[in-house]
């Protein structure tokens, strides 16, 4: 039984398709995540991973194709109907509430509830500090505290906070997008192993990322965009310099895995 | 040497919420100075809470319109409008005066969704939108007093919100003379504040979280028990608690208590921290805006019951102004114009400072102009104070 699960992938995209008025972002995209898989998502600029991501997240409805969470057929119409389906999304610039402490934004729009009176839920603070607490150990988060507001943490804090709040409710799929564009060398190297760890502890996750070294560092398997078309879905093997040269020759169209597809 | 040390890195840690209190505090010293006393007199401070009651439910209200990044100018003149709609309610339909009160409330909130739904559906600028309730509230309260002039309100259940004593137990030889129900209420606020504290600090040590030490945390308990008995003391040296008193306390603790304690609140703050932020946790901004907008109408219409029945009337420009105090109130109790911070408690302290330099200043006999400007120059401080120690704040 447990192993027919685990074989289902978690995700399945089949022939995504979305447009904005004349440009064509998204031309039929399948996508597939395993149960506990790092994707590394590559592309240029305008390939349309970030689109495909919006679409998985809930953000954006797509013109055509289907999506399936572990084998069911979903639809995705906005950020919580995704959110429920345990898809979550770390956005670029974090999404935090920068006045609130970490506690708080862990729990942001799902506070735990003490007494309900009437629309009036009062908080249950002890609880929500506590398990803020415990999840930042387990994840191996280094923060001293989590009264400290956001606005006094570095940008690798945020980001870990982010992703924190991302696995907080036995989340399905992580969805990172650039979660190391903004970061110091130092910071990146955490990030990179809090992906790992999250792996480590079963959690299926999609990277999408400009840089290579990341990608090449924590991903089981990648897939590359361009110009809302997949060119390429293999594993992450190899010398890290062999790897650079072949991603870069799909991005810019030297290289393409599935032209016999034909475009709509 | 330690506690000194302690209580440095508590000053330098909690400067921006104590810099109010040591504002207020300051200038109360030295209006009981200059005026001899007389500013501290029973009277003055009973007529100064009065006088600050109709300013600080508004300023309550702004403070959270402020925190979700907005302004709303409409209030003043929403508070004049609605004061006059209450008088004509009494002396024209003959409504008694606890079906008066509620409507108007319900009017209130009304006008404030008005605002919320321009602000938060067609997304113009609360600033504009609210400019508009301005002028159009402006206009009607000109419109409902044209034919009268000022409305003189006889219902005496009314007036005594904005001018009557909560009653006192009659004499029983001890105390005479002294309004022993207040003596007693301060009493009752010290106790809950102080086991309050005692039991938070507790719980906090159990869960290892980091506390006060005990020299500094008695010395908090020791500050805010003698603020709260002298406070008592000498209200109740006139004649006790004014029922304007009781409803500025109710709505102040109500609104602490959700601002604070609630998740309504908790989202009220992270909308103002980061919109964007919040809409895609699943807070409908749009929903906090409309909550926010109404909870500010009501206490509007609040503060114009509490100005009409202060002044037993409604008058042609009741109002004029209330809304810059109260922003100004706000301001300098330590809400943030970049939005997200500000506390309930904060714009009370405020809305007491500007009402108590106008109050002592008025005793010392400074003219106008000269009141202005220095009130000009309290606020700016408090904004000045406000961006440097956020830069400074690590």
């Amino acid at each position: 039984m447990k192993q027919a699960a685990e074989n289902t992938p978690v995700v399945e995209m089949r022939n995504i398709k979305k447009s904005f008025g004349a440009v064509q972002a998204l031309c039929g995209v399948d996508l597939v995540l395993h149960h506990n898989e790092v994707l590394g998502l590559v592309g240029d600029n305008a390939a349309g991973k970030s689109t495909l991501m919006k679409v998985l997240s809930g953000a954006y409805i797509p013109d055509g194709g289907d999506i399936f969470i572990e084998g069911e057929k979903a639809h995705l119409s906005n950020p919580l109907d995704a959110r429920r389906l345990g898809i979550e999304m770390v956005y670029q610039d974090y999404a935090l509430a920068n006045n609130l402490d970490v506690a708080a934004n862990v729990f942001m729009g799902r506070e735990v509830v003490r007494i309900k009176l009437g629309p009036i839920g009062v908080m249950d603070y002890r609880h929500m500090e506590q398990e803020t607490q415990s999840l930042l150990s387990r994840l191996k988060i280094d923060i001293p505290s989590v009264r400290q507001k956001v606005e006094r943490l570095s940008g690798g804090q945020r980001q870990a906070v982010a992703i924190a709040r991302a696995t907080a409710f036995d989340a399905k799929v992580i969805i990172m997008d650039e979660p190391t564009a903004a970061l110091s060398v130092s910071a990146i190297d955490k990030v990179l192993e809090l992906v790992r760890e999250l792996k480590a502890q079963g959690s299926s996750i999609i990277v999408i990322s400009h840089r290579l070294e990341d990608i090449y560092q924590v991903s089981d398997r990648m897939i590359v965009l361009r110009q809302g078309r997949k060119v390429s879905d293999t594993s992450v093997e190899g010398d890290i310099h062999e790897f650079r040269e072949r991603v870069v020759a799909y991005m810019i169209g030297a290289r393409d895995d599935f032209t016999e597809k034909t475009v709509a | 040497m330690s506690f000194i040390n302690d209580a440095r890195k508590m000053l330098r840690e909690n400067i921006r919420e104590y810099g109010m209190f040591i504002a207020l505090f300051i200038i109360m010293a030295v209006f009981a100075i200059t005026t001899d006393g007389l500013f501290i007199s029973s009277r003055n401070l009973v007529n100064l809470v009065n006088q600050t009651g109709y300013i600080a439910v508004l300023a309550v209200g702004m403070t959270l319109v402020i925190v979700i990044r907005h302004i709303d100018l409409s209030v003043g003149f929403l508070a004049g409008f609605l004061g006059a709609v209450a008088a004509i309610a009494m002396v024209s339909w003959h409504l008694p005066v606890w079906v008066v009160i509620p409507m108007t409330l319900v009017f209130g909130i009304l006008g404030g969704l008005i605002s919320s739904f321009l602000v938060a559906q067609l997304g113009i600028p609360a600033f504009v939108a609210t400019l508009a309730g301005w002028l159009g509230y402006r206009g009607g309260l000109q419109l409902v007093t044209i034919s009268t002039g000022t409305i003189v309100i006889p219902d005496e259940a009314f007036n005594a919100i904005g001018n009557a004593f909560i009653p006192d137990i009659p004499d029983i030889g001890i105390l005479s003379g002294i309004h022993k129900v207040t003596l007693f209420l301060g009493l009752l606020a010290i106790i809950s504040f102080t086991s309050g504290e005692i039991i938070s600090r507790r719980k906090m040590q159990k869960n290892h979280f980091e506390v006060l030490s005990t020299g500094m945390f008695t010395l908090k308990l020791v500050f805010v028990s003698v603020l709260i008995g002298g406070i008592a003391w000498i209200l109740a040296g006139y004649q006790g608690l004014s029922w304007t008193a009781v409803v500025v306390l109710i709505v102040v603790i109500v609104y602490d208590f959700i601002t604070t304690k609630t998740v309504l609140g908790r989202h009220i703050y992270a909308v103002g921290g980061n919109p964007e932020a919040a809409e895609l946790s699943g807070i409908s901004v749009k929903k906090i805006t409309h909550v926010v907008f109404g909870s500010m109408g009501m206490l509007s219409a609040l503060s114009g019951i509490l100005y009409a029945a202060r002044l037993r009337s409604a008058t042609t420009v009741a109002g004029t102004l209330f809304e810059l105090d109260a922003i100004a109130a706000a301001f300098v109790g330590g809400v943030s114009a970049a939005g997200g911070v500000g506390k309930v408690m904060g714009s009370l302290i405020g809305a007491l400072v500007m009402t108590s330099l106008t109050s002592g200043m008025n005793l010392m006999g400074i003219d106008i102009s000269y009141q202005y400007i220095v009130r000009a120059t309290v606020l700016a401080t408090a904004v000045i104070f406000d961006v440097t120690t956020r830069k400074t704040g690590k």
